[in-house]
């Protein structure tokens, strides 16, 4: 082995992860060559170097928010996999009919997705459909009576936890939109015909906080119009739906502009809620609650 | 309904067990300190790693259909090293200059391979150093550096970062050589070192 090959497996070499035979090459090679093994000491010493580096673990609140994305994740593939008549007492989709993949099926199978499965957290909010999805599945599903759905009397906290749960199904899903955004003058006639209300947004997104799109969810027992904005690598859901009949958060409104906005942290994430013109809005995202203020601002311009 | 168009054209050859997004999300959980750690050292940042970390999961759970059942470790740093690409390539941050780019490989590799007064020892040096001296380094380097640190084999590497198997070990050893020639920086002048290599004025 001649030196310039020797040079380039020295870092495996010095880490021990050669194979037994270059292993036994280089070796050879050392033995005879003393600017290599100068050179196997050099790659030594920066290895053991860099092993003093110490190893950050993930803070509680990123490991928190992964373990939200997963959960969530596995409850709309379990629901699909339902669905999809998945045989039951084995994990949906484990074992995929051959050449369709688990991802493909389980939003394939998102419209479709009936009450029966309504025990599962978000089975019974209308399925992530891409923009040309089945609107007749989606009214089908709509009009069945949510089979858990107790209320509309809730306790103060639900709302917010309501809330995330939308938010979480925004983000751990491939299809999150029903509309993709060409500006809010796409987005908002969108909504007419499957909302009861007029959802009363002026901002079409900026820079800093474009808007993505919208599609249709649930807060509760009600519809709730579902408008996807993104700060930087953040997705921010806003919802707006009719309060009435809804507890609302007992914690101190502060004034942001000429709203009196509720502040919450939740699970890591932190929403925003206030009503104005007789409809409630609710901000999620993992954002600071300063950035959530800023576009609850521009949403509502003085 | 059917397949949505824009679902990805990536899927397993037919017949091959399909690991569960549930499943593959439970052990990808497995890897977050590993990846968070990663993302910190690539970004420099501690908020712009937690994003990079969790658009990682996100995409991988999006895509977890396509994982072909190897090596979840190395699939999700691939993932994290284009969600990061992507992040960069769209300004959104403003990116380290590429150094290992202006090393056009011989002046660098000469001193990789060169006189054995090139490879003195190095000095004695504190972790703090050694970040501070990973983070002088080009993108690029510091990821060749990290995921060779963090295991991963030559073979690994080339497939997360999407290149030639050659190409890793060129830019493993020079980027390496980057890094001892400013880990130098922090030895005294020459002439303060001794000839037997230690410090002080003796």
């Amino acid at each position: 082995m001649a030196c310039e090959a020797v040079r380039d497996r020295l870092v495996a070499f010095t880490a021990g992860r050669l194979g037994a035979g270059e292993r036994a090459e280089v070796r050879r090679h050392l033995e005879g060559c003393a600017a290599c093994r100068r050179a196997a000491d050099a790659e030594g010493e920066l290895s053991a170097a860099l092993d003093r580096l110490p190893r950050v673990a993930a803070p509680g609140a990123l490991r928190r928010r992964l373990e939200q994305l997963v959960t969530a994740a596995s409850d709309e593939s379990r629901g699909a996999g339902s669905a999809a008549g998945m045989a039951s007492g084995e994990a949906p989709g484990s074992k995929e009919a051959p050449g369709a993949p688990a991802g493909a099926s389980s939003r394939a199978a998102d419209p479709g997705r009936p009450p029966a499965v309504g025990t599962r957290r978000w089975a019974w909010i209308p399925p992530l459909v891409s923009a040309f999805g089945s609107a007749a599945l989606v009214l089908l599903v709509m009009r069945t009576p949510r089979p858990d759905a107790p209320l509309p009397e809730s306790a103060p906290d639900a709302l917010v936890s309501e809330a995330l749960n939308d938010h979480l199904r925004v983000i751990s899903s491939t299809h999150p939109l029903e509309i993709e955004s060409g500006g809010i003058h796409q987005v908002k006639p969108w909504f007419t015909g499957r909302l009861e209300f007029a959802p009363r947004v002026a901002f079409s997104g900026d820079d800093e906080f474009p808007l993505l799109g919208g599609s249709v969810g649930y807060v509760r027992d009600r519809k709730a119009a579902v408008m996807i904005f993104k700060r930087r690598l953040h997705t921010v859901t806003l919802l707006v739906f009719p309060p009435e009949g809804l507890a609302w958060p007992r914690a101190k409104a502060r004034s942001v502009g000429r709203l009196a906005v509720v502040e919450e942290a939740a699970r890591g994430f932190n929403v925003l809620l206030w009503r104005d013109g007789g409809l409630a809005y609710a901000l999620v995202s993992d954002v600071s609650p300063r950035d959530l203020e800023l576009l609850a601002a521009r949403l509502n311009p003085e | 309904m059917g397949r949505p168009p824009d679902a990805s054209p990536v899927a397993p050859p037919p017949g091959r067990l399909v690991m569960t997004r549930h499943a593959l999300g439970r052990e990808a959980l497995a890897h977050a300190d590993a990846l968070y750690n990663h993302a910190r050292r690539l970004t420099g940042r501690e908020a712009d790693a937690e994003e990079l970390v969790q658009e990682t999961y996100v995409r991988a759970l999006g895509a977890a259909h396509t994982f072909d059942g190897a090596y979840l470790k190395a699939w999700l740093f691939k993932i994290m090293r284009n969600v990061f690409v992507d992040l960069y390539r769209r300004g959104r941050h403003a990116p380290a200059l590429s150094e290992l780019d202006v090393i056009d490989g011989d002046a660098a590799h000469a001193r990789a391979s060169g006189e054995p007064s090139e490879l003195a020892r190095l000095p004695p040096i504190v972790a703090a150093e050694i970040e501070a001296a990973l983070g002088t380094l080009s993108e690029e380097a510091r990821t060749i550096i990290l995921l060779d640190l963090e295991g991963f084999t030559e073979t690994e590497v080339a497939d997360v970062l999407a290149c030639p198997l050659g190409t890793v070990k060129s830019r493993l050893s020079r980027a390496r050589a980057l890094l001892r020639e400013r880990l130098k920086d922090y030895a005294p002048p020459p002439s303060a070192v001794s000839d037997d290599g230690r410090r002080g004025g003796a």
